[in-house]
């Protein structure tokens, strides 16, 4: 478990064995701000180095979420799409599902309710 | 098409003075019909009272046109320009017309100063566009300083049946001073707090306060959003701190957010960016989850003074 930021958001990554694909599942917990977003992205940059085909993003832990993180995942899912892997989102709290929706990031990104949906989705 | 299509690919921005409900669905009828029959893509966002005489006035041309209550579309004047690029959007390539009525005399006075802001701001927004707007204003309601600043946001004008270009319209672009000069002082009993880089204790600052004041859950993170992206803009561009002040009464919060920053593009956060741009989504996020802001920026620094309704009009949000 690594501790970014100002020990305002917490980023711990499993690799799960699935039935199916095998996936990397990041989760994140607190406040995700641009105060923490260049720690964000080293973590997801780490992970996706070792080439996943699908890694989600578990922000069910997450109280809040700015522009600043969501340029990072935006990023990433580009740098995934690249690889010819997937990116998806699981579990964002209303606010932050709700700046999901007015950037339009949700029409980019797949967004599900839980990690288990994201996983069969 | 011949050359009078490409002769007519203008912009023209129309501001309509009118004093009676008849002049009124007369004139707008008459406007939407013309583009009707050329077959243009037609739209009118005006007062819920406005759209049913049109619609009268119209009769069976009436479901041709695409109608919008501008008191909820418009309630928020920055939520306007996206709206009216969207339907220009979903229309490209095609001359489109399009009523707009954003100022109404039951506004406040910082609604009015934001209609006034965003009318001149149309000019820009649109300065490239195949479109024909018409902006009706009522002369006997509003107040002659509404009024007065229309003339100056119109390139042209129509009043008492005649259309005329605007001798008070400001060439090269310009925002009326009315809306550009400083905002008026907060009340004494203000809370203020210096931040840096602890933007948590900024969000938990406002959090408390919209609580306080008596917000919802949801709009009060809306707040929380909204300054938070504001005070971020602190940390990407000075290097020196912010200041976040934040009172209310018994109508409205209002957070405000001062710093050494300039903010030069008038149109930021009313043009929806891409959704995979770099950069651009914090100001279009807070004037989307507000319900109204305002935002002075030159040389000296940048203030943007955000304010959220204690019992918003509309119900969700």
């Amino acid at each position: 478990m690594v501790k970014t930021g100002v020990d305002l958001l917490t980023t711990s990554v499993t690799t799960v064995e699935s039935d199916g694909e095998p996936y990397t599942l990041v989760e994140l917990a607190g406040e995700a701000d641009v105060t923490n977003s260049d720690a964000l992205r080293e973590a997801l940059e780490a992970e996706m180095a070792k080439q996943p085909g699908t890694l989600i993003i578990d922000l069910s832990g997450l109280r809040f979420m700015d522009s600043s993180a969501l340029h990072v995942i935006l990023r990433a899912n580009r740098t995934m799409g690249r690889l010819g892997g997937v990116l998806a989102l699981a579990g964002p709290r209303e606010p932050v599902a709700k700046m999901l929706r007015l950037t339009a990031a949700d029409q980019l990104i797949p967004v599900y309710a839980t990690v288990s949906e994201a996983t069969a989705g | 098409m011949g050359d009078s299509a490409v002769l007519n690919r203008t912009f023209r921005h129309v501001g309509f003075f009118y004093r009676t409900e008849d002049e009124y669905a007369a004139t707008v009828a008459r406007f939407l019909r013309d583009g009707l029959a050329a077959d243009e893509p037609v739209f009118a966002a005006i007062p819920p009272a406005r759209i049913a005489l049109v619609r009268d006035a119209l009769g069976a041309d009436a479901p041709r046109v695409e109608f919008a209550d501008m008191t909820e579309m418009g309630r928020n004047p920055a939520w306007i320009i996206p709206r009216v690029l969207a339907f220009t959007g979903q229309h490209a390539g095609r001359r489109v017309r399009y009523v707009g009525e954003p100022a109404w005399a039951a506004r406040t006075a910082a609604e009015l100063r934001e209609a006034t802001r965003h009318e001149a701001l149309i000019n820009l927004a649109f300065a490239n566009a195949d479109a024909e707007i018409l902006c009706p204003y009522d002369t006997t309601e509003l107040d002659p300083a509404v009024i007065a600043d229309a003339r100056r946001t119109h390139p042209v004008l129509l009043s008492d049946g005649r259309h005329g270009s605007s001798p008070g319209y400001a060439v090269p672009f310009q925002i009326p001073s009315s809306c550009s000069f400083p905002l008026p002082a907060p009340p004494d009993d203000v809370m203020s707090h210096t931040y840096r880089t602890d933007l948590s204790q900024v969000r938990a600052l406002v959090l408390q306060h919209a609580r306080t004041a008596g917000l919802t859950d949801a709009r009060a993170n809306d707040l929380v959003l909204a300054v938070s992206e504001v005070a971020a803009n602190t940390l990407r561009h000075t290097r020196s701190h912010g200041t976040l002040t934040i009172w209310h009464d018994q109508d409205e919060i209002i957070c405000e957010i001062h710093d050494d920053g300039t903010i030069t593009d008038p149109l930021a956060g009313r043009r929806m960016p891409a959704p995979d741009a770099g950069g651009g989504h914090g100001l279009w996020l807070v004037h989307q989850v507000c319900d109204l802001v305002e935002l002075r920026s030159d040389g000296t620094g940048t203030t943007v003074r955000m304010h959220m309704a204690i019992h918003p009009p509309l119900a969700g949000g």
